[in-house]
């Protein structure tokens, strides 16, 4: 995805006539803004494709020992055994539920959020607000998850104990729960991620031309006209900017949130492509089949990021690229 | 600007990112030649608490010792096993590595000849070879790669808050039906006497991974109420410890307990770093788990009060069924082996020269070295036995860690838990003493009924390739049975499902490899 992103200014070398002693002379002419552009270029290179060789491992019987040369090669095999193995309707059905959880809840917290603390007057309350609600990004997941089992915890958790005085009922072990592995994890990202992907709306929001409102004002839009009028179109191609991006991590589920709250019990829930390629290949080392796995995600990433591109188009949006 | 100086200039700034790009690519690979030939051992091994300083005091003893120069990765206990498995996949392999030689990682490079094959060679070093049983155990398939580092051969046990005990007014236990009464009376009863309904019986911390043998205490009631120690031989033929009618037997006992709230309630993700908290607590009163824990309890109740910590743990050893027959679960005999890679130590040559010094580093000087440490430094012998000296030393206690936090980790015939060809050490006061002095009656007494695994020296390769997707098959199935969640006739299914998935042919190989070592 981060490729995807370095592309522009690639192109943007071609964009000159091809006619050689103009292309020269572009270059010449923004030669600081090349070299600029060298240590991003050597950034990809070395860390983004360098490592790509690895990848003819996903077609190996890898054996760290033997190297790349020496490995016997096994052709599809590990793919064979991916699609055909028991696990695999789980780990995707599992990884797309959770996507589509993400779609549905996760993404348009953050323009909700942004488009109230937008409708705030007083100043200080939003700043206030504002840094309050993104300092859980600055939690890593381990804390975020020791948190949610001091306070979902059955034996000792607070809020827990709170819902069972208030509800009543029988103790609900929230965190080994299979049903409510997935609410708990929307939660946690929800609770980490949506102030700080704020940010980025509010920039937006910012930049909405005031002369527009005062123009809906005079012909008497109220204030939910001028948010559905002025507002959302002015930051419609953040959103779809941000959605296009999303769309590539679908798959990428945050693998230590997932990995820090999964146990035997919500494991059938828990599950997703990216802690099986963990246990797969750091804890059981079997490489190639844990590197078929890996492959696998990054093509269908790849896949759905061009879809939602060309979807975005379709729709008369601006792509990302 | 002129035109020379920006050409300068650029010509600086390729050069640099060129450097950046080749340092960069070089970093995976270069780094490991060039350091075979100063004679330098290197070692890998567990590490429990900071790494020792090589210019420090037993270090320098140690090569001093060897002599040989020595240089240790420690890394610390908790992401060993991962470590290793990025170690493996590197090629910086350290000549000496302390590996798990039942770890796939390490089963397919030994395979793949990253290992040597000591089955022979090891014969003809008195010091390495130790006990052949356990030896075997420790080997895949009958082929040794590596004197393994002994462990005691039986270590589960129950701990039992002691004054809690008498205040409900009842005895040792000595079969399953007293545990579960003990359990029932610490829930019921308000042993802590606070008037409150707040204490529960049995402390379980969550399963350990997801391998089906795991020692946990579920393994360990499996095994009293008569079922294999994960494998083990039933009209003949090698069956699994959960294809038993025992083990539903253990299991039915097991859910009877925590349907009734005899167990913690978050006996599912209880953190097994946390399971001595509720015992200390006083939350829990029960804990099944390897006899050295009530050290650690003991040392823990110490803090809390120093004066009654002796009265309030009470260790038994393994339990009899309800029909009295008894069943104890026994230990491999060794964690992890010293395998000697084939990255640097290339030659036979260099591999006897290398044995020669693991074989001085395993006799009893050497093993006193590493887990004692200098006698007259931080022990001396008395009545053959070691006694702490000098602990007020800021050095002599640097000594002491480096001993118990590191170096004993490379003890072979002597070890963390086991005394082996060592001094056995006096613990500091009598709790601890007579603690010790149980343990070994009760080991003796309970080694008349350990249950061996047959299957301990034998890997399937089936289990290996399908490990993934069928270890935790059986292993979520009996929790979430345990839980409530399934039936027992749904956990029945989910093995079978095992069956069907692979395990028909993990039990196949485990049948013809255990038959070919005649075990």
């Amino acid at each position: 995805m981060a490729t995807d992103l370095a592309s522009p200014p690639v192109r943007a070398a071609k964009a000159p006539r091809r006619e050689p002693g103009r292309a020269a002379r572009a270059l010449w002419r923004y030669r600081w803004l090349y070299l600029m552009l060298i240590p991003g270029l050597a950034y990809f290179l070395v860390f983004k494709y360098v490592p790509m060789r690895g990848l003819q491992i996903a077609f190996q019987d890898f054996v760290p020992f033997l190297g790349y040369n020496g490995s016997e090669w096994v052709g599809f095999k590990h793919f064979v055994d991916l699609f055909t193995g028991p696990d695999f309707n789980r780990l995707m059905y599992n990884t797309l539920f959770l996507a589509l959880l993400n779609i549905v809840f996760v993404f348009p917290a953050p323009i909700i959020v942004a488009l109230m603390l937008n409708e705030l007057r007083i100043n200080i309350v939003k700043r206030s607000v504002q840094s309050l609600i993104y300092i859980p990004h600055f939690l890593s997941w381990t804390i975020v998850a020791s948190l949610t089992y001091i306070l979902f915890s059955v034996d000792y958790g607070v809020l827990a104990g709170w819902v069972h005085e208030f509800l009543g009922g029988t103790k609900v072990d929230y965190v080994a729960q299979p049903e409510w592995f997935r609410p708990i994890i929307i939660l946690q990202t929800l609770w980490k991620t949506t102030g700080w992907t704020t940010i980025i709306y509010l920039a937006a929001l910012a930049g909405v031309n005031q002369d527009l409102y005062e123009a809906a004002r005079m012909d008497g839009a109220g204030r939910l006209r001028q948010l559905w009028h002025v507002t959302l179109p002015a930051i419609r191609p953040t959103i779809v900017v941000m959605a296009i991006l999303m769309s590539g991590n679908l798959l990428d589920m945050s693998f230590e949130q997932i990995w820090l709250m999964t146990n035997n019990l919500n494991r059938s829930t828990a599950d997703v492509f990216d802690t099986f390629v963990y246990y797969v290949g750091i804890n059981q080392g079997a490489f190639s089949y844990a590197t078929a796995v890996g492959l696998f995600k990054g093509v269908a990433g790849v896949l759905l990021i061009f879809g939602s591109n060309w979807l975005a188009k379709r729709l008369g949006q601006n792509g990302l690229f | 600007m002129s035109a020379p100086r920006n050409r300068r200039l650029i010509t600086g700034v390729l050069t640099l990112t060129t450097a950046l790009l080749a340092s960069a690519c070089s970093g995976t690979g270069g780094g490991t030649s060039g350091q075979a030939d100063d004679g330098t051992i290197t070692f890998m091994t567990q590490l429990f608490g900071t790494a020792p300083n090589p210019q420090g005091e037993l270090h320098q003893a140690v090569e001093k010792f060897l002599g040989k120069k020595i240089r240790v990765t420690w890394v610390p206990n908790a992401d060993y096993q991962e470590k290793v498995n990025v170690t493996l996949a590197s090629d910086n392999i350290p000549d000496v590595m302390v590996v798990d030689p039942k770890a796939p990682a390490f089963g397919k490079a030994a395979a793949a000849g990253a290992f040597w094959d000591l089955t022979e060679k090891i014969k003809n070093y008195p010091n390495l070879v130790g006990d052949p049983k356990i030896l075997l155990n420790s080997s895949i398939n009958g082929k040794v790669y590596g004197p393994y580092r002994v462990r005691p051969q039986l270590r589960s046990a129950v701990m039992i808050r002691k004054d809690w005990l008498e205040k409900v007014g009842l005895e040792a236990p000595k079969t399953t039906d007293d545990l579960y009464e003990i359990a029932k009376a610490f829930t019921e009863k308000d042993p802590d006497g606070n008037g409150k309904k707040d204490t529960y019986g049995l402390i379980i911390p969550k399963w350990p991974g997801v391998s089906f043998a795991a020692s946990s205490p579920f393994n360990a009631i499996d095994v009293w109420f008569g079922a294999p120690n994960n494998w083990g031989k039933r009209d003949g033929k090698m069956v699994p410890e959960f294809d038993t009618p025992e083990f539903f037997e253990a299991n039915r006992f097991m859910k009877k307990m925590i349907d009734e709230g005899l167990v913690n309630p978050d006996w599912n993700t209880l953190d097994t770093a946390k399971w001595n908290d509720p015992f200390v607590q006083g939350k829990g009163g029960i804990i099944i788990d390897v006899d050295v824990r009530t050290t650690q309890l003991l040392d823990l109740l110490k803090e809390q009060d120093p004066k009654t910590y002796g009265d309030k743990v009470l260790t038994v050893g393994n339990l009899a069924r309800p029909d009295g027959k008894k069943f104890s679960l026994p230990f491999s005999g060794y964690k992890d082996i010293l395998a000697v890679s084939k990255q640097r130590v290339r030659t036979e040559a260099q591999l006897d020269e290398l044995l020669k010094t693991l074989d001085k580093m395993a006799s009893k000087e050497g093993q006193i070295l590493l887990t004692n440490g200098i006698e007259g430094r931080n022990f001396k012998v008395e009545n053959g036995q070691a006694v702490l000296i000098n602990q007020d030393d800021p050095k002599v206690k640097q000594l002491q860690d480096d001993v118990d936090k590191a170096f004993i980790q490379l003890g072979t015939q002597a070890s963390t838990g086991t005394t082996g060809i060592a001094y056995e050490r006096v613990p500091p006061e009598e709790p601890y003493r007579k603690d010790l002095a149980e343990r070994k009656e009760r080991v003796a007494e309970d080694l008349k009924t350990a249950v061996w695994d047959p299957s301990l020296p034998v890997i399937s390769e089936t289990a290996v390739a399908k490990g993934a997707t069928l270890n935790p098959i059986v292993t979520d199935a009996r929790v979430k049975y345990l839980a409530g969640q399934i039936t027992e006739e749904q956990l029945k299914a989910e093995i079978k499902r095992w069956y069907d998935g692979g395990g028909t042919q993990i039990a196949q190989e485990i049948n013809d490899l255990v038959s070919k070592l005649g075990q």
